[in-house]
């Protein structure tokens, strides 16, 4: 599962889309700003995210967090193993206060509640790219 | 309907699953700002079956050898049935001192098994009242729902009522399991609607996605 959009690494962002179900990763798709291009990589689990994740570096992760296999919470953890500064966006359906601070805790760079929407899902985007732009 | 106009496609079982992820999710937040746990989720399952058949289809899905107590919630607008959570029959002590409910030792047994019984109730209320609600909000529908009811039986026996499900209709369940975090409870929430549902349904899950178009 990968590229859905034209892949040329140096002009996009590549962002990693981890959710076991695919109608939510094509949701997630849809929000994305249509006037941009990115370089789009899914996995269903959170196992299949990890091994994405090292193979493709992406800049940007939106990982679902209930999923069979490994977990979102597990994925996190073991991600942010690989590389501390990856900014992986919890997008989920949890939305209890302690799964919140959980999730924070981990060093996820933003809790996105389910459904996503386009505003959510744009404004979260802009907040990793100026976060990106500003590690340099 | 023909029952081959009922099968749900797999993109529609795994827009159905999101979404009863989502309305979950958003119960297991409300519960959780009443007692003060985290609630573990799981990944939904969708299942198609025959009405007559639920103590079946019920009784393969939970361990049912156990006594379970169940609280049983009727739900009625375009999506309409009954919501079932099953819990251990062992889990209404722990409710109750989930709930700060503190039986005095000098009081019945029969005022400790009322206490049950409300924990039981308002766990109910709040987890299928903010799951079908979210569900139904976000297909565009209001429901009514009936006041829950505890029941400590054998699933074997249930049945759903008889001018709700004909007998020789479908019926679709969405089943969720949930685990209390440090509290060694878990329980299941099924939501069962009626065949009158599932054309109304599958024209719903379609406009949900096309919002997104």
């Amino acid at each position: 599962m990968v590229g859905s959009f034209p892949q040329t690494k140096t002009a996009m962002l590549t962002i990693l889309i981890v959710d076991d179900s695919p109608v939510a990763r094509e949701i997630l798709k849809k929000c994305l700003p249509r006037d941009k291009n990115y370089s789009i990589i899914e996995a269903g689990n959170g196992q299949e995210a990890l091994e994405k994740f090292c193979q493709y570096r992406p800049e940007v992760t939106f990982m679902d967090m209930t999923m069979p296999v490994m977990d979102g919470f597990q994925a996190i953890a073991e991600i942010k193993q690989v590389d501390p500064q990856a900014i992986i966006i919890a997008a989920t359906a949890d939305v209890q206060q302690k799964a919140k601070e959980r999730i924070a805790k981990l060093g996820a760079f933003l809790h996105l509640p389910k459904p996503v929407t386009r505003q959510g899902v744009q404004n979260a985007l802009q907040q990793a790219e100026q976060s990106l732009k500003g590690a340099g | 309907m023909a029952a081959e106009d009922m099968a749900f496609s797999a993109m529609e079982k795994d827009i159905l699953q999101e979404l009863m992820n989502i309305g979950f999710g958003q119960a297991a937040a409300d519960l959780a700002q009443v007692i003060d746990l985290a609630i573990e989720l799981s990944v939904p399952d969708i299942q198609l079956f025959k009405a007559c058949e639920l103590h079946e289809h019920i009784a393969t899905e939970v361990d049912s050898d156990r006594e379970v107590s169940i609280v049983e919630q009727y739900f009625l607008g375009k999506f309409k049935g009954i919501a079932l959570l099953v819990f251990p029959a062992k889990a209404g002590k722990q409710l109750v001192s989930l709930f700060g409910l503190q039986n005095s030792p000098s009081r019945p047994s029969s005022h400790f098994d009322q206490l049950e019984k409300e924990a039981m109730v308002e766990v109910g209320n709040i987890l299928i009242g903010a799951c079908v609600g979210k569900i139904t909000e976000l297909l565009q529908d209001v429901v009514i729902y009936s006041p829950p009811r505890v029941m400590i039986e054998d699933v074997r026996r249930s049945s759903l009522p008889k001018n709700l499900f004909a007998p020789d209709s479908m019926a679709i369940s969405m089943k969720t399991v949930f685990h209390f975090e440090q509290q060694e409870i878990s329980g299941q929430l099924f939501l069962i609607a009626n065949q009158e549902s599932i054309a109304w349904l599958k024209s719903a899950l379609h406009s949900f996605l096309e919002q997104y178009e």
